[in-house]
């Protein structure tokens, strides 16, 4: 679980050229690690005609187009999330996702790859990468346009990074205040989708459930729902699955077994599981 | 808040203050400690709040106000808190609820609040603070005066006082340009030199201060208009938050002036933010500092005509145009700064550095004299040295400061052949 994350390699055919600590503005290829993030999150901003868009999914290409509205990419799609699950038993997908990379960037080989990973992993664990990025390499789909990005050619929209269209300083409230507008808090995870970070739908039976509202309390994101019943009280009426990110709080203090959770249908994040906050 | 009841029985007056639990009624001459005399203006300025932690030599300030409200002439909230850090986090904060706050502290106090001093500004929170300024403990501790203030200001406002009166009139004054620009304002007298001495005074009278200080509606902390204060940012957002604060300090060396002229006009004593005294003098030279060494200067002028003097009162903002305005009407051609604060071989120590910048498009020739530090006195010998250095300066090189009145051996003093 997590909120949505970028982070960007630049590559130079000489190592000591990557001098610049600037961000990636257009990328060449881009990597989606989850395919809610799809419209969520303008993934293609900046990608120059001819780059690529891959992404870990079941989707076809035509599906993907449609959500990123964008039809000069070249796309590549990797279940990278059957094949965390079957081979390192984790859906753990950064590594997987890689192999993708190579099948579609030819800027290095798959034995390089492996190389890498031997370096940062060890045992174990470095086979099972292996053998996923590997897997990844053969069974990434592939669609492509006809044309190819040129990699010397400078795309970045000029002075991105000031964001504008966001308020300016003249446009400001004093003391840097954001006021919440009518008397209703519509600041922080409220306003984002934070539902799709999770990687488990939380389900919650009616029958069984006592409303006893433990569940309620201990919820950290407000996403248990309740209404007041023609009785005057309050009763639950459900789970808030925009908001829920799937801590499983609920879950696990819930004393009559009511909630449940099911894995999310299709790929889900590329979340770390609780006990590793290497991602 | 609570309003501590006075004790019966216990009485544990502070015998200087005794003259602000009465009202008064026209301007009184008096004498006191110019910390009692500063307890005794925020008195009179009516704080809702006073937060401050102890620490020598500022500690009789809080003291008084301490006594006033413990003996029911001031309706305010005393609280104690553990740290200075604590003290100003609080005072800021009971400032954005829409208090009037007053706090103080002095050296090791101050960079302990360095953490939430920017967050004042920030908020725009018109907070006021006296600083009795004294020295950081390196190597060794020193209670005594040296400049700490003017290590870093964090935007706040910043007013320094050369005797127990202006430190006294700072207290309202600050109170006024705090409320009028929205910003904190600190005042700052020399520890020990002006906060411990028994000086003459001339109290104004409540109803004056009443009406120089009203208490006017502004933003706050308000539970009918919620919003988030000090939240975090991303980078799309931070930048434009400091900008803002950039455009509204702005105008706030033109409300100093403007309040130091209302000032003057209800109390007939005429401050500026710089002020002069013999610039149109022979030798064109005219020595540059703050603070109590200003009154030492003035009266050794009385026998060395031929130098003038610049009193910056205005430290925060730094009032550079007047400076240079100053330098250019009076055709000076060379400054003697002196500072009681060092930068160990940086280029110049904070206060000459900001001399040095102000003057750098005219080109003026300037030296920094470091003094007075951990409170060693600073008398008419330090004057007749630097005056004569000065005379041999020809240029802007070699190095820009020296340390005045300093041992070197037993028997020799740094600099000086006697």
């Amino acid at each position: 679980m997590g909120s949505p994350t970028e982070s960007y390699v630049r590559l130079s055919l000489n190592e000591d050229l990557v001098r610049s600590n600037e961000q990636v503005y257009a990328p060449h290829f881009v990597s989606v690690l989850d395919p809610s993030l799809l419209g969520e999150v303008d993934v293609t901003a900046g990608i120059p005609e001819g780059g690529w868009l891959i992404v870990n999914t079941v989707m076809n290409q035509l599906d993907i187009q449609d959500i990123v509205k964008r039809k000069d990419l070249n796309i590549a799609t990797i279940d990278a999330t059957r094949i965390a699950l079957d081979i390192l038993g984790r859906n753990i997908t950064n590594t997987i996702i890689l192999g993708a990379l190579v099948r579609v960037s030819h800027l290095f080989t798959i034995e390089e790859l492996s190389d890498a990973i031997m370096m940062r992993f060890k045992g174990e664990i470095a086979g099972k990468n292996i053998k996923a990025i590997q897997q990844a390499y053969e069974e990434t789909c592939i669609y492509e346009i006809g044309k190819d990005v040129d990699f010397f050619v400078h795309t970045k929209v000029p002075w991105q990074q000031v964001d504008l269209g966001l308020p300016g300083y003249k446009e400001l409230d004093k003391a840097g205040v954001w006021y919440c507008d009518e008397n209703i808090i519509q600041v922080g995870s409220d306003q984002v989708n934070t539902g799709s970070w999770g990687e488990w739908e939380i389900l919650w039976d009616k029958d069984t459930c006592t409303d006893c509202a433990q569940c309620w309390y201990i919820c950290p994101d407000f996403a248990i729902i309740r209404e007041k019943g023609d009785d005057g009280l309050w009763h639950m009426a459900g789970i808030d699955i925009y908001h829920c990110k799937s801590c499983q709080n609920c879950l696990n203090i819930c004393p009559v077994n009511a909630i449940t959770k099911r894995m999310k249908q299709g790929p889900a994040s590329c979340a770390a599981p609780e006990e590793s906050g290497g991602n | 808040m609570r309003h501590p009841k006075k004790v019966e029985g216990i009485e544990m007056s502070v015998e200087p203050m005794k003259l602000f639990f009465k009202e008064i009624k026209e301007p009184t001459e008096t004498a006191m400690i110019g910390n009692y005399a500063v307890a005794g203006g925020v008195t009179q300025t009516d704080p809702d709040v006073i937060c401050a932690f102890p620490i020598t030599p500022q500690t009789q300030s809080v003291e008084g106000l301490s006594d006033v409200v413990h003996q029911g002439r001031l309706k305010a909230a005393f609280v104690n808190v553990e740290s200075e850090l604590a003290a100003i986090s609080y005072s800021t904060a009971a400032a954005a609820v829409g208090a009037r706050v007053f706090t103080a502290t002095a050296s090791q106090g101050y960079l302990l609040m360095a953490e939430a001093l920017p967050m004042a500004v920030g908020w725009r929170v018109p907070l006021t603070m006296m600083i009795s300024a004294r020295a950081f403990n390196a190597p060794n501790l020193s209670i005594w005066n040296s400049w700490e203030f003017v290590l870093t200001d964090f935007g706040w406002n910043c007013i320094v006082s050369e005797n127990v009166q202006e430190t006294y009139d700072a207290a309202i004054l600050s109170v006024m340009i705090s409320d009028k620009s929205l910003f904190p304002t600190m005042f700052v007298h020399d520890g020990f030199i002006i906060s411990h001495s028994v000086q003459k005074l001339t109290l104004i009278p409540d109803k004056t201060v009443r009406e120089l200080t009203p208490k006017k509606p502004r933003h706050t902390i308000n539970t009918k208009k919620p919003g988030t204060w000090g939240g975090i940012v991303t980078p799309s957002f931070f930048m434009e938050g400091r900008k803002n604060l950039d455009e509204a300090k702005q105008p706030v060396l033109g409300i100093m002036r403007e309040t130091f002229k209302e000032f003057g006009k209800a109390t007939g004593r005429q401050y500026d933010l710089i002020e002069t005294y013999n610039l149109d003098n022979s030798s064109k030279t005219a020595f540059i500092t703050m603070g109590s060494m200003c009154g030492n200067i003035i009266s050794w002028m009385t026998k060395n005509k031929d130098v003038g003097l610049i009193k910056v009162r205005a430290y925060r903002p730094f009032p550079y145009e007047e400076l240079q305005k100053i330098v250019q009407e009076h055709d000076l051609e060379k400054l003697i700064i002196l500072e009681k604060s060092d930068s160990l071989n940086n280029l110049l120590p904070p206060f000459s550095t900001s001399i040095a910048t102000a003057l750098y498009p005219l080109g003026t020739l300037l030296r920094s004299f470091i003094v007075g530090l951990g409170g060693r006195d600073v008398t008419q010998d330090e004057f007749d040295i630097a005056k004569k250095k000065m005379e041999a300066v020809k240029d802007m090189k070699g190095p820009l400061y020296m340390y005045l009145g300093v041992r070197e051996t037993k028997n020799k003093i740094l600099g000086v052949d006697m």
